[in-house]
């Protein structure tokens, strides 16, 4: 039963890294930026929702002005920040994305201070516990588990199925055939923002839940678990993200119900780096080489 | 006249590629450009379809200046180019990669693809397969097939024949032909000089950046100077 409860536990964290790794991984597919931005906008997103569920007491509205904020400040920072950036080195871009994500740490300081904040996680989802025989399980857990869940069947129809999904397959793949196909790549690159920010932004509402304490760092551990998450499924591969996302929440509370919770994090870099010398290409990662 | 390159020069960094290249191609014409390795042949290509820019001079096609549209804009003008390499979709399968080249319609319809399936029956077959597993010669005919899912009044071909048996040459100089007749104005790069000479209206011979020779299929296939260099002997 508690291994049952933990198993649970796990999967909720690890839906969680899931929707947060999708981004990273969905992002670096289609302009090889490690977009470590990531994590800030999700703690930026904490914000948007505590200040519009103190403004306006209606949970509804905080969920969507934070994944509207998320979105339109990813948009934002793509375009100003990253688009002039299209010829220029990668790593160019790498040091913009980490100067992105002082800029929102310090932005959040100001205008909120560093001081935590209690976030209204029990007005966002009510604190109901059902018992299932022994087994007792939150709102909140079957809330993420299925927000998550149907999230990424929805991304996954919208990449494999529509036109725009397929512009972006195509993108990632090859920018200048995509080119010659007739495919704008900026609006392409726009929308894969656009969803990376999308997922961002419930990420984000569910993350606040789980843990409801918001402050300017707290984008900064789960950014860097969930680019964990993406490397290890595979960086640029969506179905990798997942299991990648999945792979590290279970392996968090697994490690914190054994009694090493001060060794998780740790852990899961431990993971990163034993991933990068056995398999750099990740679970799902695969390379193929051209036929001539 | 349904291309016009005036007096191109296209730049690598400090590198003169292209200096100064003028030619055209009239509607329903084959008009091969052929050249050693290192000539500038897929430069000049990538200059019309917009994925270079030149520093100096002008591309009009249908009577439109192109030279400084986006690349998938030119792509919506009718001028499909098939690159050097072929550069198809090799993760996604072959009816997919054929729906991305028809990205610039609404949607890829029956018709589109029956046409194409009609042209390579092959690639009906391989449908759902993974373009990457597909062999060498067939991915030459998704590339093409790709490529005529926009329905082009301008198809550039830049090596088809690369790296391809005698017979499957032999084969994608037939469906070349076919294209022609069918009414398709072809623009082809070719090392292959002696199919490209074959098949084309007028040719053009370029050099290091410029165009050294030129004049119809026929007269050039002739040339003591292109037997040299370009048909052993
Ligand atoms: N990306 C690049 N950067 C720098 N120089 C380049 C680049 N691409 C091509 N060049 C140079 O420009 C010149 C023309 O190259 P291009 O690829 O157009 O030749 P080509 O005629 O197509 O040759 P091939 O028959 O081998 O395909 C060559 O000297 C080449 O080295
Ligand atoms: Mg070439």
């Amino acid at each position: 039963m508690l291994f049952l409860s933990q198993l649970i536990n796990g999967l909720q964290l690890g839906s969680i890294y899931a929707l947060v790794a999708l981004g990273y991984s969905m992002v670096y597919g289609i302009i090889m930026l490690l977009n470590f931005a990531h994590g800030d906008i999700i703690m930026m997103g904490g914000y948007f929702a505590l200040v519009t569920y103190a403004a306006s007491s209606n949970p509804l509205l905080a969920v969507v002005a934070t994944i509207v904020g998320c979105v339109v400040l990813a948009v934002a920072i793509e375009k100003v920040a990253y688009k002039p950036l299209r010829q220029a080195p990668r790593i160019s871009l790498l040091i913009t994305a980490i100067g992105i994500s002082l800029f929102l740490q310090n932005a959040a300081q100001l205008i909120w201070t560093a001081n935590s904040r209690a976030f209204p996680s029990t007005s966002i989802i009510p604190s109901i516990t059902f018992k299932v025989g022994g087994l007792s399980i939150s709102l909140s857990v079957l809330v993420t588990i299925a927000v998550s869940v149907a999230s990424m069947v929805a991304l996954t129809f919208l990449v494999q199925k529509t036109k725009m999904g397929k512009a972006m397959r195509a993108v990632s793949e090859d920018t200048e055939a995509a080119q010659l196909m007739g495919i704008n790549i900026n609006s392409t690159i726009t929308f894969t923002f656009v969803i990376g920010s999308f997922l961002a932004g419930i990420g984000s509402v569910l993350y606040c839940c789980r843990y409801p304490v918001v402050n300017p760092t707290l984008g900064s551990l789960l950014g860097l678990k969930a680019f964990v998450a993406a490397v290890l499924g595979g960086i640029g591969s969506i179905p990798g993200a997942v299991v990648g996302g999945f792979a590290i929440g279970l392996a968090e509370v697994l490690f914190t119900s054994i009694g090493l919770s001060a060794w998780t994090d740790a852990m899961v870099f431990a993971v990163l780096i034993i991933m990068l010398l056995i398999k750099p290409t990740g679970f799902m990662g695969r390379s193929m080489t051209e036929k001539v | 006249m349904m291309l016009k390159v005036d007096d191109i020069h296209v730049y690598y960094g400090n590198i003169h590629a292209i200096k100064g290249i003028s030619f055209d191609v009239n509607e329903g014409e084959i008009v091969s450009l052929i050249g050693a390795n290192g000539a500038g042949k897929s430069t000049i290509l990538k200059t019309i379809s917009g994925l270079l820019r030149p520093k100096t001079g002008s591309i009009a096609f249908m009577d439109q200046d192109i030279t400084k549209l986006d690349a998938h804009k030119i792509v919506h003008q009718g001028l499909a180019h098939v690159p050097e390499g072929r550069r198809i979709f090799l993760k996604m399968t072959v009816k997919e990669n054929l729906e991305m080249g028809a990205f610039t319609k609404p949607e890829a319809t029956k018709q589109d693809f029956d046409t194409v399936f009609e042209r390579f029956p092959r690639l009906k077959e391989r449908q759902s397969q993974v373009a990457g597993t597909l062999s060498g010669g067939e991915q030459q005919m998704l590339a093409m097939g790709r490529a005529l899912m926009s329905a082009p009044k301008l198809l550039m071909l830049d090596e088809p024949s690369m790296g391809l048996a005698p017979i499957l040459v032999e084969q994608i100089f037939d469906i070349i032909k076919t294209l022609h007749d069918a009414g398709t104005t072809i623009l082809l790069v070719e090392q292959n000089a002696g199919m490209a000479l074959e098949v084309a209206s007028r040719a053009y011979v370029l050099e290091t950046g410029s165009i050294i020779l030129q004049g119809t299929g026929a007269e050039l296939a002739d040339s003591e100077d292109i037997k040299k260099a370009y048909l052993g002997g």
